[in-house]
């Protein structure tokens, strides 16, 4: 294995269980998103849009889906003979078995793999989480600063500050301190929970974190302010565009909303740094001569006889006639048969509203319908 | 293990003189928004179990190697076996009605000896249709045909390239150029042993100019040709007309179903990561087939887009194919037309051709 400047270690075992239904069979990571994605394909994109060809993913929750679609890792340009894709579950040794306690401690687990790397740098990097970030640039701000350990950390309203970790800093951009979920917050720079270690540093530390019995093995937890309290050099990487952590349904069918319209908050077809995906091959999407579509986003192999506005729609979708799907987001396969209304809803794969039915409407919260699910026609 | 090799010759031209099919060779000819004519062929072969597929080439296949690359996007890039790119013997491309040049089989015997599976499915890349080979390998099998050939029985005169067989009680006694009202048009697809293949081969050395179902026809008696009717939706495409018509009929889901259906059969491609289309706030789109990667400001009706097309605000597009990256500017009309790749139409164009003379615009 030849020497690398800088590998990644990809957080994907989270269930994402506030997303209820939708990561009812599949981890958060490989939630379907923006018509043609799998939530994973940004970050996995920005690795290879960065350069970094060698990125281990750490699995956990439900995770038949995803280990399937990340294959070789090809469809992001990382099956590399020197590196690629290495899906990383946990694993029994000779001393039993037992599963990822923690971000850290995930990372722990595998020092086996992330050793063998022989890495300078080690990029920690969560399955969850939309954005579009060159994470060469954070590296060259981790050099000039002389860190050790890098956080990207991005503004947020102050009223939001309470929910995030909060990093009060000097000027030149040194952590001075890390506050969780503060009451009354000092600075409104959150973490991201994107980091970039020194190899050496972070593989010393987690061994000591790990024979700690008071740590939770957590990254924002444990291993930072015990760095801090080393004095060690902690710097931040300021970061301004698009950011989603999409933890909740509300965050997600915003996030995807926000796909939509004259001019998206997040632009799908930025040419720079395309978001790359593992897609099927389908033909052109079909819309029916009394179909119409409007301000939406639909993937091939659609068929749409029905009314479709202001709504993300993935491949395979049909929509039947006279069907109306508003304000809502359809995953592969999804099925409006005819005369159904779906409204302000997510329908997760392969689920059917029947002929007549409705779901979802404008004046609730959103309703989600998981994978294989069904909604009859009321009686 | 698979019985069979595939062969799909590339390399031929068309009677026809429409520029449609200038500067490309017919099997790289983008269709229905996201395809190349030659992903049929290859499909039909890989759906069939078929991992071992030569391609006989034009000397102009630049677009062509660019598409098929290592045969990934097909299960092609096999440790043994895989996708091989062959040479053709002709400059340029093989004279009308050439499909299987003994010439060129013979140029590649070598394929057909380092292999050992016992049969050869030979295919070219212009009929549009999804064949079922395996079931053909079967029905061949069980004819006990020294070669069986897939044809439909035409429900109209058709085009001059287009070759037919005279048959009798499902034998073929002898073939022609072209195909009339009722007649057995061979859809170019065939399957023959390839021991037979390599005897045939050395028998008609000697006229190896001729197409191999043309040095055949003096041997009809000789040899049990036996033909299989395909009851599916197939377009031959050899011009401007038919192939804008192959086009036009997909605006039709059952028929798109059929020709690319979700699954087994499913026709497979070079994969882009294109984001799905955006239909933009206020955008009229009916009746028509629209690619990933597309935005649609204005106005499709009756259409087939390509990848990564832009239609403008106030701009039209009516009864039209557009290939991949054209961009149709801000009130410009398009109607019964065939707009090759990466275009732009200027503002306010207004590109009309008629029902009987598509207007064609070529690539840019």
């Amino acid at each position: 294995m030849s020497k690398k400047e800088c590998v990644a270690m990809l957080l994907a075992g989270g269930q994402g269980s506030r997303l209820g239904v939708l990561t009812s069979k599949v981890a958060k990571p490989a939630v379907s998103f923006g018509g043609k994605y799998r939530i994973i394909d940004f970050v996995l994109s920005n690795c290879a849009n960065s350069g970094i060809s060698t990125v281990g993913v750490l699995t956990q929750y439900r995770p038949y889906l995803l280990h399937e679609y990340l294959g070789t890792g090809e469809a992001w340009n990382l099956d590399e003979r020197d590196g690629g894709v290495a899906i990383l579950p946990p694993f029994a040794t000779q001393t039993g078995a037992s599963w990822y306690a923690g971000t850290a401690d995930a990372i722990t687990q595998n020092l086996g793999y992330l050793e063998g790397q022989d890495a300078e740098y080690v990029l920690i990097l969560s399955g969850d989480q939309l954005y579009r970030m060159d994470y060469e640039d954070m590296l060259a701000t981790h050099k000039a600063n002389n860190a050790d350990l890098t956080v990207a950390v991005m503004p947020v309203p102050w009223e939001d500050a309470p929910r995030f970790g909060i990093m009060n800093c000097a000027e030149d951009g040194r952590i001075e301190e890390f506050v969780e979920k503060p009451a009354e917050p000092k600075s409104n720079l959150a973490s991201m929970g994107i980091y970039i270690f020194n190899a050496d540093l972070l593989i010393n530390t987690l061994k000591e974190d790990d024979k700690d019995p008071d740590s939770t093995h957590d990254f924002g937890g444990d291993i930072i302010p015990k760095l801090l309290n080393a004095g060690k050099r902690l710097y931040t990487y300021q970061f301004k565009a698009y950011w989603r952590d999409v933890g909740t349904v509300a965050s997600f069918h915003e996030a995807n909303m926000e796909l939509l319209g004259a001019e998206p908050a997040f632009d799908l077809f930025a040419q720079d740094a395309p978001i790359m995906s593992n897609s099927s091959t389908r033909p052109p999407a079909f819309v029916g001569p009394k179909g119409s579509v409007d301000d939406s986003l639909v993937d091939n192999g659609c068929t749409i006889m029905g009314s479709v506005e202001h709504s993300v729609i993935s491949a395979d979708v049909f929509v039947g006639k006279n069907a109306i799907v508003k304000d809502s987001i359809l995953f592969p396969g999804a099925r409006v048969e005819e005369g159904a209304v779906v409204i302000n809803a997510i329908m997760a794969e392969r689920s059917v509203v029947k002929p007549g039915a409705t779901f979802g409407s404008a004046d609730e919260e959103t309703v989600t319908l998981g994978d294989d699910a069904v909604v009859e026609k009321e009686a | 293990m698979p019985k069979a090799i595939g062969l799909v010759t590339c390399n031929y031209t068309t009677a026809s003189n429409d520029d449609v099919f200038l500067g490309r060779p017919v099997a790289s000819m983008p269709y229905l928004g996201r395809y190349r004519l030659v992903d049929f062929a290859l499909s039909n072969m890989v759906d069939a179990g078929i991992r071992n597929v030569g391609m006989i080439m034009p000397n102009n296949y630049r677009s062509l190697v660019d598409h098929v690359g290592s045969g990934k996007d097909w299960d092609l890039d096999r440790k043994n076996g895989g996708l091989f790119i062959m040479p053709g013997t002709a400059f340029g491309t093989s004279r009308t009605g050439a499909r299987f040049l003994i010439r060129d089989l013979v140029q590649n015997r070598a394929f057909f000896t380092k292999n050992s599976e016992k049969y050869v499915v030979l295919a070219t890349a212009n009929f549009v249709c999804n064949v079922d080979v395996k079931a053909l390998i079967a029905a061949h099998e069980a004819s006990g045909a020294n070669i069986t050939v897939l044809t439909k029985k035409a429900s109209c005169d058709g085009n001059i390239d287009v070759v037919t067989f005279d048959v009798e009680d499902g034998r073929v006694k002898g073939m022609h150029q072209g195909v009339k009202f009722g007649e057995e048009a061979f859809l170019d697809y065939a399957i023959i042993e390839r021991e037979l293949l390599l005897e045939l081969l050395d028998s008609f050395a000697a006229v190896d100019h001729l197409d191999l179902f043309e040095a055949l026809n003096s041997e009809y008696g000789r040899f049990r040709v036996m033909i299989n009717e395909f009851d599916g939706y197939m377009k031959p495409i050899f011009d401007k007309a038919s192939y804008f018509k192959a086009n036009i009929d997909l605006l039709d889901p059952e028929v798109l179903d059929e020709l690319a259906p979700q699954g087994n059969r499913e026709i497979k491609t070079k994969a882009h990561d294109n984001p799905p289309a955006k239909y933009e706030p206020g955008c009229k789109v009916t009746n028509a087939l629209i690619a990933s990667g597309d935005r649609i400001y204005g106005t499709v009706e009756n259409s087939i887009l390509g990848r990564n097309v832009i239609v403008e605000p106030g701009a039209s597009v009516r009864n039209a194919v557009i290939m991949q990256g054209v961009i149709i500017k801000t009130g410009a009309k398009i109607e019964n037309a065939i707009i090759d790749k990466a275009n732009v139409v200027p503002a306010g164009t207004e590109l009309r051709g008629t029902d009987g003379d598509i207007l064609y615009l070529k690539k840019n």
